[in-house]
């Protein structure tokens, strides 16, 4: 998968790549001879949402204010849990049934890959700058609403 | 006064990919002001309530309402819809 702009920690990848995220071969770039569990999440578009159609979901990204809050993202989960991480986001068009999210963790036991993986998709909604325009059958467009980032 | 180019994110990329606004001073909170005051004039005074909600960036810095920008553009982040 050909990242635009990524980041490395010790035990963590993160990056953002143009159009829909590869979901292959994902568990080779978390893997770890001392790691028995391997946990994966794709977020995939999806055809409906509120009650209307959806055929795709342009997605619009800040992209080096996204891999900092998606770097910090990884770096705080790898605080909390003993696992190897992976975190990929799209950018730009994505069809229904194509990722826009891959998340890959890899641990020694089962429990820490699965929470890893559930609070990093939990985190990433309300901390990386990504913004989702909805497009319909018949083209029409609308910008879906979501979590602010202001603190004062 | 002083110029300063705001580039748009998400629902404001509606109004355009950027624009220009006079400020009496570099804070943030003037920008703020400066950016409700631009929307009106477009007659998007619907997008009011987003920016009340929304977090001014310069660079890869976030940045809160008292602080002051150092160079002549910022970014205006609505709230975030990943994933």
């Amino acid at each position: 998968m050909k990242l635009f702009i990524e980041n490395r920690g010790t035990h963590w990848h993160c990056g953002l790549v143009d159009g829909p995220c590869e979901t292959q071969d994902l568990d080779a770039l978390v893997s770890d001879p001392a790691h028995g569990a391997i946990a994966q999440f794709f977020g995939v578009v999806r055809n409906h949402n509120e009650g209307l159609e959806a055929s795709a979901v342009d997605y619009d990204v800040h992209p080096e204010l996204a891999l900092k809050a998606m770097s910090e993202l990884c770096a705080d989960i790898c605080s909390e849990y003993p696992v190897r991480l992976l975190l990929i986001h799209s950018r730009g068009l994505v069809r229904v049934g194509e990722a826009s999210v891959v998340i890959a963790a890899s641990s020694a036991h089962r429990k820490d890959a699965l929470s890893a993986v559930s609070d990093t998709i939990d985190q990433l909604k309300v901390r990386v700058p990504i913004w989702k325009k909805e497009i319909g059958p018949d083209d029409e467009q609308r910008w879906l609403d979501g979590y602010s980032l202001r603190k004062d | 006064m002083t110029q300063i180019h705001v580039h748009c994110l998400g629902v404001f990329r509606e109004i355009g990919d950027g624009f220009d606004v006079d400020v009496p001073s570099n804070s943030v909170d003037a920008i703020r002001g400066a950016v409700a005051e631009h929307l009106l004039r477009l007659g998007r005074a619907d997008l009011n309530d987003v920016l009340k909600r929304s977090v001014f960036a310069e660079g890869d810095e976030l940045l809160k309402d008292h602080m002051v920008v150092e160079s002549s553009a910022v970014s205006v982040l609505p709230p975030v819809a990943g994933g």
